[in-house]
């Protein structure tokens, strides 16, 4: 699981190490890594909104 | 040595160059309000930023390709991806974006303020002048371009504000909050003056807010900034920045004014105060097209001296001045003068330049027929 988010990161992020990439495209499912995502992507929304919330005040 | 003196020297008369042409108008005005010069200096950083980011990068991809040329013996790396190398060529930009958000924003924070204000102005956008409205204090006003036709027409040389003249410009107070609520009658314009870094579209059906509080007293010039048809170039904003006492002085005698037109609606008006409030309102606005001595500009413009068939119809001279001619320049007056004036100059178009109506036309009947 920690594979999983800290490799969603680095793809928000825009930069992977070659090792971790063979490493997720040969033992990970691709179910997992889409799910994170999806979940991550959320919370960086709320994390971007509570910023603009708490600089709007 | 020496290359280093040639490169330093090259640097320096570019930077030079670009600021000689920064301060020859090329650059936007500092403006004279607070936010005008917070924005003029974000841009500035800004800009400057971009220049240093713009010579580094050029700057090593020039010198290794010139410096690693083939000619010279040079071979190229054959490698893949160096993550640490990315990872700073990330985050550099990224600390750099933010660094430059932090400070845009709370500049942005502080223009969309408009609370507290000390004096409130409806600012109306309309096909093609701007109606200013001071609300709460019953006085508004319309101001159009006063730039003559002939030199529009080349017919004689252009002067120095050029399309940037009104016949009324709006008057603001120095050091004081104004609110800015801006709405159009017709279709989207934009109030644009850069001095004072306000530029806010003016929405049919929307009231959009903006504010100002200007430092000096001047003059301040601008131009509607939305495509809004035909004489989109030809509604100019002209505003007077006058200290606070002035300005207060300035008001209480157009507020004087609004009151006096106002109870002369109800009363009977001579045909001499008739002609000479025409005359003024007139020469003012009609002029420019029908010319001061009414004989308009054929085919364009008609005559209006001598045009026996609007002398024969009062009715529709009448119906033509408060509901304008739709699909030409002619345009409806009704919301941009009022009764008294619409009143008088009708009766002088009917009896000025040997027109001999003797029609009157009253303002009380005016105002009858605006309120249908
Ligand atoms: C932007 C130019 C312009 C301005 C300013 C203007 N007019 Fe006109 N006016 C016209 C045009 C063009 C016509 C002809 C409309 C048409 O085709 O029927 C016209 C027509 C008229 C007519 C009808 C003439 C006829 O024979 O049918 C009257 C009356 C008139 N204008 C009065 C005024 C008055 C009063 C004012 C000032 C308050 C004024 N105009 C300002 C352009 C203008
Ligand atoms: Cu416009």
């Amino acid at each position: 699981m920690w594979e999983v988010i800290k490799s969603v990161l680095a793809a928000f992020f825009g930069v992977q190490k070659e090792r971790q990439r063979q490493h997720d495209f040969q033992h990970g499912k691709p179910g997992a890594f889409i799910a994170v995502g999806i979940v991550m992507a959320a919370v960086l929304v709320m994390l971007v909104a509570a910023v603009a919330i708490m600089a709007a005040r | 040595m020496r290359k280093t003196l040639a490169w330093i020297m090259g640097a320096g008369s570019f930077l030079g160059l670009a600021s000689s042409t920064l301060a020859n108008g090329w650059n936007m005005p500092a403006g004279v309000t607070d936010v005008s010069r917070e924005i003029y200096s974000l841009h500035m950083t800004i800009f400057w930023i971009c220049v240093v980011i713009g010579i580094v990068v050029f700057g090593v991809m020039f010198y290794s390709l010139f410096r690693y040329r083939r000619s010279r013996g040079a071979k190229s790396a054959n490698f893949h991806e160096n993550t640490s190398v990315e990872v700073v060529w990330t985050a550099v930009p990224l600390l750099i974006l933010v660094g430059m958000a932090l400070p845009a924003t709370a500049t942005l924070k502080r223009m969309y303020d408009a609370s507290e204000a000390d004096l409130d102005v409806m600012v109306t956008g309309q096909q093609w002048r701007w109606h200013y409205e001071y609300l709460g204090e019953n006085v508004s006003f319309t101001s159009s371009l006063s730039t003559p036709r002939s030199q529009i027409n080349g017919e004689e040389e252009k002067g120095e504000n050029y399309l940037l003249d009104v016949d009324q410009p709006l008057v603001l107070p120095v050091g004081r909050k104004v609110r800015f609520l801006m709405t159009s009658d017709d279709v989207i314009h934009s109030w644009w003056v850069p001095d004072l870094a306000v530029k806010q579209d003016s929405i049919p059906g929307f009231v959009n807010e903006n504010w100002v509080r200007i430092e000096e007293p001047g003059i301040y010039r601008g131009q509607c900034a939305e495509l809004c048809g035909k004489d989109h170039a030809f509604m100019p904003v002209v505003v007077r920045a006058l200290e606070g006492d002035e300005f207060d002085s300035w008001l209480a005698e157009r507020r004087k004014e609004a009151e006096a037109e106002a109870s002369g609606v109800d009363r009977e008006w001579s045909m001499d105060e008739l002609m000479e409030r025409g005359e003024q309102v007139y020469g003012a606005i009609c002029a420019t097209c029908h010319q001061p001595d009414g004989s308009g500009a054929e085919p364009t413009f008609p005559a209006l001296a001598g045009n026996e068939a609007l002398l024969n119809d009062r009715d529709r001279h009448i119906d033509v001045v408060l509901n304008g001619v739709s699909g030409t320049p002619m345009a409806a007056f009704r919301s941009n003068l009022n009764p008294v004036e619409l009143a008088a100059v009708i009766t002088y178009e009917r009896n000025a330049w040997g027109n001999e109506s003797g029609d009157v036309v009253q303002p009380s009947e005016i105002q009858a027929l605006l309120e249908q």
